[in-house]
């Protein structure tokens, strides 16, 4: 790995040029001084500074070249006056000066158009670009001075020298999709909802879904929040997704599918869930031909069968599913289980094999006499199923055959035991207790202000820092739980706090049912054993976390079941990435990634979000839109959706808070 | 109506200027509010702010850096300076950046002398150029009425804007390519309305008419301000004028809009050569002989008035086939509503969270209440339900929910309507009763609209609130238009919705305000700008020539039910009706000496012609004419039986105009002149057994037609459209049922 020489990266100023490397000052950031494999870098570039890793390297060309990343960023915009005409004219004096026909009035006027673009740009882009220029202006002025004096170009004016430029957003980089966030707001404030759901589809096709059930990491990223209060991006993407279903649309795709190719190649997925449509969705728009294999009669996996239909409308998420399955190459095969004896034929059929069937096995509390067969023991996975499988398609029967007026635990923390919850207040339960380990704060942060405040309105009673010892049963059936109460001891250490069991704190409590929904595991039975593959320490399946392929050439694994129990856009933007390399693997049998990939990777480690930076040029204060949700009384004994989404004017004000945050950085190679 | 939140006020200082307004709004609007001035290139106060030309930076105390204007809410108690040196350069950076190969063809430019890059790159003094670049090739695009030149175009995207939030065609977007990107017009061939709505808003010489290119400078014009006489909208413009000739229309694009027709259809004056004093001799002893006034509703108030007065003084029998069906409609909806005028208008409508069209093709009916109900779909997220048998494909994406009945069951839908919409619980017990017993099945059954479509409507008003009622022209002829009208009636008493009865011609309104309409004609008919025995006719095929509406002053009553001024912008030489009248012993000097005299018990306000403003007010408030007095009438009326709802099997025409015609007007304008179709779906020409392109003959309304037939793969159903702007005099004397029974004669082309 190469040193860094020279700094200006989010306030650091190194400059180690001519010293040794006793005297030389390291780096406090990730910065990306290898590419990748054995390439390493020159220089990084970007809205933060620059970072140069070479001594050799020609400043005024860096400038050149990342003025032109930008001009080329900026055709593919060109909304705002100073940036339509300021990248252009950047571009242009730098590049005089840099071929050896430059003035000192060229860098006179490269002052003066970077400073109207910093300070009236309209997204972040415009106003961040030219800082590392003027960075390397100042630091690396011999450059441009001896351009300027001798006429001459710069020192690798001529060389072959490869920049790889990244466009991206703090709230981008944090999704999990890497969805472009800026450009579906951008698409409401304009009142082009069309744009807005093309410009989500580019990395994830499940708008509707991600518009209403993501726990929205993004949010926590928004550099509104440095200001005053983050974006509301999740609701923001609903109205893309409603318009085109509110005015039968055909299909917004970011671009016409492609012809399928019907040159022989051939993918399988596992799974009909948000990794296994993405994945399927990104293949078929190339053409390739996929087919899926889904082990229920119906489709969407858990986000279908487990999350209820007052949070995710099936209506809606229907719409999310049909947009994959009509695609001309995806063919679907329902009521489908795979085992390990048929994983091994399609895998030896198909070029390339994606797994993505979830993790839908309900892992035990670990109490004691905690048995699967004993009545009233409920798996929250299975509970889940039984309530959505007869609500949204009227499989089965109602779960208030059940659980009507009966007394319901769930233990849990997480969006699954908010569900159970939330579900058996729907089905008619006399009492619904949840039990949590740890304490409020927590089981907000592991879901959502509103999913905890909606569950404590409608009834349910949390009761924290608690644990079940054993559950007794009578005949079988399940009777009463004993407690154990705990409390949070702070580490002396300074770790994090230890929970302590509080002695004599034991309690009971009489019930008909319990409800684990503390974990899900994978089914590991579906696959052959002796293919021996590599596991995580928590027993999903292991991949490196890049291109998604197992231990096993040809076997990739995306969603759930190779992460582990998490959420539904990182199940998406895992399958995205899966279906990028796929997309080459089966035509050269290689594991590729794409600049831009390697790119995303590099952002994601360097971190784009800056809770620190302070914001400029914004008016404060004001406040996030938060949408009408249906009162209690209205939503209690039933499975309408609860959150009515914006009205217009709520999704315009809150579009308009959105502060554009595009930043773009490139490497030089 | 109820608007829950309370609006907070706030108080802003902007460059030293104690400022109240309520919160929400922006910056630049309380600066403008409050007569500052703060520049801006890419700001159109009608639409959303566009915030690309970031001229409108102002500092904030204590906040750091530029803050847009435009954009940015005003917060509690901060403190705005609008110019300082720092804010003076960058805007003059902005205008130099602007100008940057902007080409020097102002000689020869239309824009100029009204351009806002001339205004504000001498504002701000910008006399040399820093900053230069390489130039693309840009080719001058033609748009049917419109020429687009993307050398001259500045990227401000106000025509972006107004396509998708206004006039809601979406045609305009931007193809984004940094310093290469353009506007273009991606529905050209089929959705393009040719409205001009851009042309109007462009602030150089990018957007200019094709007809109007390289005719005149702007400065030698004379703008006659009026009011469009083409529909009930009766929207402000501006005929511009030189030397006895309209060269184009303008309008006050900031505030207000304007169709295709009232834009490019200005030049259907009638030229006469003098006073014709043996026809107007003609035209007295016709009077004499005849006991009948035949008249179109393209007329104005006084004109109105001046044909009632001679009713009362002669005895002479009105009709109006154009308004009478009107007028019966706003009676009938009297009796129940108790209320003198229906209770919304297009303000209502914009501002709607759920709009429910039934029975008007509101994309050529009435333009500008389709641009009310687009601007509502895209600012207010509205649920838009169109309820018609044919479904406008136009409008798919405004509209939530289609809802299509068949032909002739208008009175079931409003019935249907009423009684999922009326809520029981304040009703008399007569009107309880009587939607009760509705036999829903068979209403259902008969119109073909399910019951589960009305619960979808129903659903959509969900916990939204501020929903209007648009209704049109295709209930006030049909032969039930009493009962509609009741039940339609219902739903504004009772429901929180607001209503709009579009009127069906441009001064449909005023008419059946002011003339006690007669159902049938006597013996001997004078006809004006209608066919009679005697015609008077400003289309110059009558008997005696009379003014056409840009030649004559007066007030229109619009849909608003805001009365309007117009005035002449092209002298007229010959005899008006006011000369006839004032040789029937009906007298006055002038005919705008009947404005103020225009009935008080109608809502009229007695207010003087000259005394009616005709502009806008410093933040858009339409402050032309005056708005009628809407009082509280009987409303004891019953309610009569649903009627059995007709059946129209087989091939039927519905009677309507294509987009940007209304009337023999429009028709006679010369930009707007094109080819009359029978327009209608595949399956309409399997049915008929006619292919694209066939002539066919038939014969409606005692009118004749002949007329080519083309395929519109938009359209379904066994519905066709035929217009009448083309057939004159004979256009206006249609009063029947809007959709009629259609039997062919075909001939193969």
């Amino acid at each position: 790995m190469s040193a860094v020489i020279f700094s200006t990266w989010r306030g650091e100023f190194i400059d180690n040029r001519g010293k040794s490397p006793d005297e030389s000052s390291e780096s406090g950031f990730k910065l990306p001084q290898n590419y990748h494999g054995d390439v390493t870098s020159k220089a990084f570039i970007g809205w933060d500074g620059v970072a140069i890793f070479q001594e050799d390297v020609d400043a005024l060309r860096l400038a050149t070249e990342y003025a032109a990343q930008y001009q080329v960023y900026s055709e593919a915009c060109g909304r705002c006056a100073p940036g339509r005409w300021g990248g252009r004219i950047l571009y242009d004096l730098l590049d005089k000066i840099a071929r050896g026909e430059g003035s000192y009035a060229d860098t006179d006027h490269l002052k003066e158009v970077s400073q109207t673009m910093m300070l009236t740009s309209k997204c972040e882009i415009g106003r961040t670009v030219p800082k590392p220029i003027l960075d390397l202006m100042e630091h690396y002025w011999e450059q441009f001075r001896d351009a300027i004096e001798h006429q001459k170009p710069s020192k690798h004016y001529h060389d072959d020298i490869k920049y790889i430029a990244k466009v991206t957003a703090p709230c981008t980089d944090m999704c999990p999709a890497l969805v472009d966030i800026p450009a579906y707001i951008e698409g409401v404030r304009d009142m082009q909802f069309g744009d807005s759901l093309v410009a989500t589809r580019q990395t994830m096709p499940l708008a509707h879904t991600c518009g209403r059930v993501c726990p929205h990491p993004c949010e926590d990223a928004c550099r509104r929040a440095n200001l005053d209060e983050p974006i509301s991006i999740m609701e923001l993407k609903r109205l893309g997704a409603d318009y085109e279903t509110d005015h039968a649309l055909p299909w917004q795709h970011p671009h016409p599918p492609k012809p399928l190719r019907n040159d022989g190649k051939k993918v399988a997925i596992i799974g009909a869930g948000p990794a296994g449509l993405s994945a399927a969705y990104y293949l078929a728009l190339e053409g390739i031909k996929v087919d899926i294999f889904e082990e229920l009669p119906v489709n969407g996996g858990e986000v279908a069968v487990g999350v209820p239909q007052y949070r995710m409308p099936i209506e809606k998420y229907q719409k999310d599913i049909d947009l994959v399955l009509e695609l001309e190459a995806v063919d679907i095969y329902n009521n489908h289980r795979v085992d390990a004896e048929r994983l091994k034929e399609i895998e030896e059929e198909y070029d390339a094999t994606l797994l993505a069937f979830g993790a839908r096995l309900s892992k035990a509390v670990r109490a004691k006499n905690e048995r699967a067969d004993m009545q009233g023991y409920w798996g929250a996975i299975a509970m889940l199923d039984k309530v959505n499988l007869w609500s949204k398609y009227g499989i089965g029967s109602p779960a208030s055959n059940e659980l009507k007026d009966k007394t319901v635990v769930c233990v849990g923390g997480g969006f699954t035991s908010m569900d159970v919850v939330r579900c058996s207040v729907r089905e008619g339960a006399k009492k619904v207790i949840m039990l949590y380990r740890r304490d409020e704060k927590t089981i907000i942060q592991n879901t959502t202000y509103e999913e905890y405040h909606e569950a404590v309105e409608e009834g349910v009673e949390f009761i924290f820092h608690s644990a079940i010892e054993e559950i007794f049963d009578e005949n079988n059936q399940l009777k009463k739980l004993l407690v154990n109460r705990f409390e949070l001891m702070p580490d002396p250490e300074g770790g994090r706090p230890q929970l302590v069991k509080v002695e004599g704190g034991d309690f009971e409590i009489e019930c008909d049912y319990l409800i684990p929904a503390v974990s899900q595991a994978l089914d590991t039975h579906i696959l052959p054993k002796e293919w021996g593959l590599a596991m995580t320490s928590w027993d999903s399946i292991q991949t490196n976390g890049k291109d998604y392929m197992t231990s096993r050439p040809g076997l990739f694994a995306a969603g759930d079941c190779e992460y582990g129990p998490m959420t539904i856009v990182n199940a998406v933007g895992q399958a995205k990435r899966a279906a990028s390399v796929i997309s080459r693997y089966i035509y050269d049998g290689k594991v590729t990634l794409l600049d831009d990939e390697i790119m995303e990777d590099h952002l994601a480690r360097l971190k784009v979000y800056n809770k620190d930076e302070k914001v400029t040029g914004w008016m404060p204060g004001l406040p996030r839109m938060v949408s009408e949700k249906l009162s209690v009384q209205e939503r209690i004994d039933n499975n309408r959706e609860v959150n009515l989404g914006f009205t217009g004017e709520e999704a315009l004000s809150e579009a308009q808070r959105c502060m554009r945050c595009y930043y773009i950085s490139m490497v030089a190679v | 109506m109820s608007k829950d939140k309370e609006i907070k006020m706030i108080t802003v200082t902007i460059d030293g200027k104690v400022c109240q307004a309520p919160y929400g709004k922006t910056i630049l609007q309380i600066a403008r509010e409050n007569g500052i001035y703060i520049p801006t290139m890419c700001y159109l106060t009608k639409v959303k702010p566009i915030a690309s030309c970031r001229m409108c930076v102002v500092e904030i105390e204590g906040v750091e850096g530029m803050i847009l204007s435009c954009q940015e809410v005003a917060t509690e108690g901060i403190h705005v300076t609008t110019n300082t040196p720092q804010l003076y350069t960058q805007r003059q950076n902005i205008m130099k950046l602007y100008d940057v190969n902007h080409p020097l063809e102002c000689g020869v430019c239309d824009k100029s002398g009204e351009c806002d890059l001339q205004n504000k790159t001498l504002e701000f003094n910008v006399a040399t150029q820093n900053f230069t670049t390489r130039e693309p090739h840009r080719t001058v695009e033609n748009w049917g009425f419109i020429s687009y030149d993307p050398a001259l175009c500045i990227m401000c995207e106000k025509c972006v804007h107004v396509c998708n939030e206004i006039v809601g065609d979406e045609s305009l977007a931007i193809s984004v390519g940094g310093y290469k990107s353009t506007i273009v017009n991606k529905n050209l061939e089929d959705g393009c309305h040719e409205c001009g709505e851009c042309m109007s808003v462009c602030p150089v010489g990018a957007l200019v008419s094709t007809h109007f290119k390289y005719s005149s400078n702007a400065w030698e014009l004379t703008k006659i301000p009026a009011a469009c006489s083409h529909c009930s909208s009766g929207c402000e413009l501006s005929y511009e004028v030189k030397q006895d000739k309209i060269y184009r229309v303008t309008n006050n694009y900031e505030f207000s809009s304007l169709c295709g027709a009232g834009r490019f259809g200005y030049d259907f004056e009638n030229r006469t050569n003098g006073k014709d004093e043996i026809d107007f001799n003609n035209a007295l002893d016709a009077f004499a002989k005849a006991d009948t006034i035949r008249f179109s509703a393209t007329i104005s108030n006084e004109e109105a008035l001046i044909l009632q007065r001679l009713k009362e003084a002669k005895g002479y029998k009105l009709v109006c086939d154009e308004a009478k069906g009107y007028q019966d409609f706003l009676k009938a909806y009297s009796s129940i509503s108790g209320k003198s005028l229906y209770s919304g208008d297009l303000a209502t409508i914009k501002s709607s969270k759920v709009i429910v069209v039934f029975g008007s093709m509101v994309d050529s009916d009435n333009p500008m209440v389709k641009y009310a109900i687009s601007t509502a779909s895209k600012q207010h997220r509205a649920r838009v339900i169109y309820v018609h048998p044919i479904e406008d494909a136009n409008l798919s994406n405004i509209v939530t929910q289609y809802i299509k009945y068949e032909v002739g069951s208008e009175e079931g839908v409003a019935a249907l309507l009423a009684h999922a919409l009326v809520d029981r619980d304040n009703l008399d017990e007569d009107t309880k009763a009587f939607l009760d017993n509705l036999d829903i099945g068979n209403l259902s059954a008969e119109s073909n609209v399910g019951e589960e479509e009305i619960d979808a409507l129903v659903q959509s008003l969900g916990k939204r609130k501020d929903f209007t009622l648009v209704v049109g022209a295709d209930l006030y002829s049909h032969p039930r238009v009493e009962n509609i009208a009741k039940l339609i009636a219902l739903i504004e008493k009772y429901t929180s919705f607001d209503t709009v009865a579009i009127p069906p011609a441009t001064n449909a309104l005023g008419v059946a305000l002011i003339c006690e309409l007669d159902n049938q004609v006597g013996e001997y008919t004078i006809g004006y700008n209608s066919r009679g025995d005697f015609t008077l006719s400003a289309l110059g095929e009558g008997d005696l020539d009379m003014p056409s509406l840009n030649q004559q002053e007066g007030t229109f009553t619009t849909i608003n039910k805001q009365v309007v001024p117009t005035n002449v912008a092209l002298e007229y030489k010959g005899y008006i009706l006011n000369d006839i009248a004032s040789a029937l012993g009906v007298k006055k000097q002038y005919t705008i000496d009947y404005t103020q005299e225009l009935p008080i018990d109608k809502g009229y306000q007695g207010v003087a012609f000259d005394d009616l403003k005709i502009d806008f007010g410093i933040n858009g408030e339409d402050l032309r004419g005056y708005r009628l007095q809407t009082h509280g009438v009987d409303s004891n009326s019953m309610l009569e039986e649903i009627a059995p709802l007709p059946t129209y099997d087989g091939l039927v025409l519905y009677r309507a105009n294509s987009i940007n015609q209304f009337s023999p007007f429009t028709h006679k304008a010369k930009e707007l002149q094109s080819q009359e179709f029978l327009k209608g779906s595949n399956q309409f020409a399997l049915a008929a057994k006619i292919s694209d392109g066939d002539e066919v003959k038939f014969e409606l309304d005692g009118i004749k037609y002949t007329r080519v037939f083309k395929i519109d793969t938009s359209m379904k159903g066994t519905v066709a459209i035929n217009p009448t702007n083309d057939k004159g005099l004979s256009s206006t004397l249609v009063s029947s049922y809007r959709y009629a029974k259609l039997i062919l004669d075909v001939q193969n082309k």
